[in-house]
């Protein structure tokens, strides 16, 4: 049974599923998903717990015009540190780029870790809360993963999209057609941050508290399981694997202790079984291809 | 020749992926909204208080890098049932419900929600101070007592009025165990400090010590920090003897604590070694076998006690545990359930829990928990009205190793009354 708490937890997971794959759906193996999310989050506990402009009130409410304030705040915050990170490690490629980001992370929570006002290894506490309770966290989560997956759906039928599929197929091949690598590779990598930063800026409301521990290495290969369980080649990929391996712990709870044994073997036998993905392109062909009355007819209703 | 179908009778791959897309994204978008319709109401609190057995939950840390404290906890908790079945028939049975709260924060938060929906009536947990400033406020804001038995960080019990703790801060505790090594060797002044920077309690208890010696005119000569995880401090420690310290004061986490406290005697420290309450554990050792002889660690348990609570936890606890004392962590673990178990079945006894809703009773609970005072293996303890623990008996304990290495045992050398926080 998934209360909305754990649906909140859900659609987080989603969405930092989708901030791993914009990077990857141009080809760049980026760790650095966790570090955005933790300025992000960082960010939104800072600004609602010492900024009393914003709102907050004496019994811990706060305006939920200020929560959307955040979001927008913690993305374009996530967004600029990767537009100056980004010139310099998207020069680095495959394994190289992902232990870069890797240091990113690492750098990043070293520094809330000792900045003098991010609350050192506690962290910052008592963030005031925007709903009542966790379902009122539903709406905000699912419109930023509706418009997240709009744009990805987007993504693919513009030229920007098509240049990133193509930096992917093989980037020596993509520049000698004339595409600004470094910049579409740029592009993607910024989106992704904006993405983290603002799920982070939601998750520290959320999660009633912020300190360094949320932005980890384990978050980084865990954003990555997300990508690799549920698919690295349509949007939806990533969004359902966040979905499942975040609700998946809590819904072994029943089986007792050996809960994470199953949800290890779970995420094991995942890319054995679909290498390629939960979710993938083929897959939709036949879904979108599917029709109660019978493929041929539906092929020939669709003619114009 | 084949004459190929018109372009425009065959949908291209990419339009009907297209469609597939948006009709997966439909399905979730419906999936989705169903779950959040069947999981909108979590908390049965409206509802009246089932007759029979009443539920207390606890999210304790089974699984993550807490899971040390949480079998101790674990250990406690299984210990306090035996107990209550066995002293008795209650006014009312109680019944517990454990749940793995791990160790990260959204695994409290899903933890407490799960048991406070199953209509708990008050909860146990979570193990560390970060989890309780990410899970607290839920049970706060649904009205859902909590009693936290390990969680010494500044600031717990001000999360609300629904949470309270039985373990007492470590800026009460901290400084006894470095009055006993100044007073075994009045001569000290050059001190050393090591603290886990990215460590909640290391960091919070470390500048207790820090103020501490600071007052006694012992300004620490260096202050090395290291790393949760990390496991060699070869580095730290060399630059640290390289100033002659006479008195190392250590706030880490049990299993690089264990490691610090051996590598230390490895490259030749000598002196004294006091050591926070992250390494109140026997679990240490194991690690640092033989090293850990001699080193001085502040408590608020004492296997030594002897009130008849205390021997009965010992002697239930050996039942199940062999022949060895129980941890400080147990011990409060114990506590915890001892409180909520007593308050409860006085409640009952005043008709506080008949003809009421779940909501009602759990503040109800609350306000039965803070009033009373109750004689626990820690000593006689209460509440202040905020929820902080009362105490008013510590121990200063020393490790004394068997001489194969493989197990000691804390050795209470003194007991400490601190008038000021008297139940």
């Amino acid at each position: 049974m998934i209360d909305n708490g754990l649906l909140v937890q859900m659609l987080l997971g989603a969405l930092l599923g989708l901030s791993v794959y914009l990077p990857l759906a141009a080809g760049q193996l980026s760790l650095a998903t966790p570090a955005f999310y933790a300025v992000g989050g960082t960010l939104a506990a800072l600004l609602s717990t010492r900024w009393s402009g914003l709102g907050a009130t004496a019994d811990g409410g706060f305006p939920v015009p200020s929560l959307l304030l955040e979001l927008v705040l913690g993305g374009l915050l996530a967004g600029l540190l990767a537009l100056l990170v980004g010139r310099l490690v998207l020069r680095l490629q495959g394994i190289y780029l992902a232990i870069a980001t890797i240091a990113l992370v690492e750098i990043v929570r070293v520094a809330i870790l000792n900045l003098p006002f991010t609350g050192g290894a506690v962290g910052i506490f008592a963030i005031p809360q925007p709903f009542h309770d966790a379902s009122g966290y539903l709406l905000p989560a699912l419109a930023l993963l509706a418009l997240a997956g709009w744009i990805c759906q987007r993504l693919e039928g513009m030229p920007l999209g098509r240049a990133m599929a193509a930096i992917r197929g093989d980037e020596l091949a993509a520049r000698c057609l004339g595409i600004d690598t470094t910049r579409v590779k740029l592009t993607a990598f910024v989106l992704s941050a904006v993405l983290a930063g603002s799920t982070g800026a939601l998750a520290a409301h959320f999660l009633n508290t912020w300190n360094a521990r949320q932005g980890s290495f384990d978050a980084s290969i865990t954003t990555l399981a997300f990508v690799v369980l549920g698919g690295s080649r349509t949007w939806l990929g990533p969004v359902m694997g966040g979905l499942l391996l975040t609700a998946l712990p809590e819904l072994l709870r029943p089986v007792g202790n050996v809960r994470l044994v199953l949800f290890g073997l779970v995420i094991l036998l995942g890319p054995v079984l679909a290498p390629q993905g939960l979710i993938t392109p083929a897959l939709l062909e036949r879904l979108g291809g599917w029709n109660p009355r019978g493929s041929a007819e539906g092929r020939q209703e669709a003619q114009p | 020749m084949t004459t190929a179908p018109p372009p425009s009778t065959v949908i291209s791959p990419s339009d009907l992926r297209r469609r597939g897309a948006l009709r997966l994204a439909a399905l979730l978008a419906a999936g989705i909204g169903a779950l959040a319709w069947l999981g909108r109401n979590t908390d049965p609190a409206a509802k009246p208080l089932a007759a029979g057995p009443i539920s207390l939950g606890a999210a304790i840390a089974f699984t993550g890098n807490a899971n040390l404290y949480g079998q101790d906890q674990r250990m406690g908790l299984a210990v306090a049932e035996r107990w209550a079945q066995q002293s008795g028939t209650p006014a009312r049975p109680v019944r517990l419900q454990l749940e793995d709260g791990a160790s990260d924060e959204p695994s409290a938060i899903a933890a407490f929600n799960l048991l406070i929906r199953q209509g708990v009536i008050a909860l146990i947990g979570p193990t560390l101070s970060q989890q309780a400033f990410a899970a607290d406020p839920i049970a706060q804001r649904q009205g859902v007592p909590v009693v936290a038995p390990s969680n010494t960080a500044k600031g717990i019990p001000e999360i609300g009025h629904f949470i309270s703790r039985v373990s007492a801060q470590s800026s009460v505790i901290a400084p006894l165990s470095l009055d006993e090594a100044l007073r075994r060797d009045p001569a000290i002044k050059r001190v050393a400090v090591f603290y886990a920077q990215d460590d909640a309690y290391s960091t919070a208890e470390t500048a207790i010590f820090q103020k501490a010696l600071a007052a006694r005119g012992l300004p620490p000569v260096t202050v090395q920090r290291t790393q949760l995880a990390d496991n060699d401090f070869q580095t730290p420690i060399t630059s640290a003897l390289q100033l002659k310290p006479q008195l190392v004061v250590l706030s880490v986490q049990a299993v690089a604590g264990g490691n610090l406290i051996r590598q230390l005697r490895e490259l030749g420290y000598r002196g004294q070694i006091v050591v926070g309450n992250g390494l109140n554990t026997p679990n240490i050792y194991p690690i640092c076998q033989r090293w850990c002889d001699g080193i001085l660690i502040a408590q608020a348990y004492s296997p030594e006690l002897n009130t008849p609570i205390n021997r009965r936890f010992q002697q239930l606890f050996r039942q199940a545990h062999g022949d060895r004392p129980p941890p400080q962590i147990t011990a409060q673990a114990f506590t915890a359930y001892q409180v909520l178990f007593e308050a409860i079945q006085r409640l009952q006894r005043k008709g506080g829990l008949s003809g009421v809703t779940l909501g009602q009773a759990r503040a109800n609970l609350m306000a039965e928990l803070l009033s009373g005072t109750y004689d626990t293996p820690l000593g006689p303890i209460g509440f202040s009205p905020a929820g902080e623990v009362l105490q008013d008996r510590f121990y200063v304990a020393e490790v004394r190793m068997d001489p194969g290495g493989r197990d000691g045992r804390f050795a209470l050398v003194r007991e400490r009354r601190l008038q000021e926080s008297t139940p």
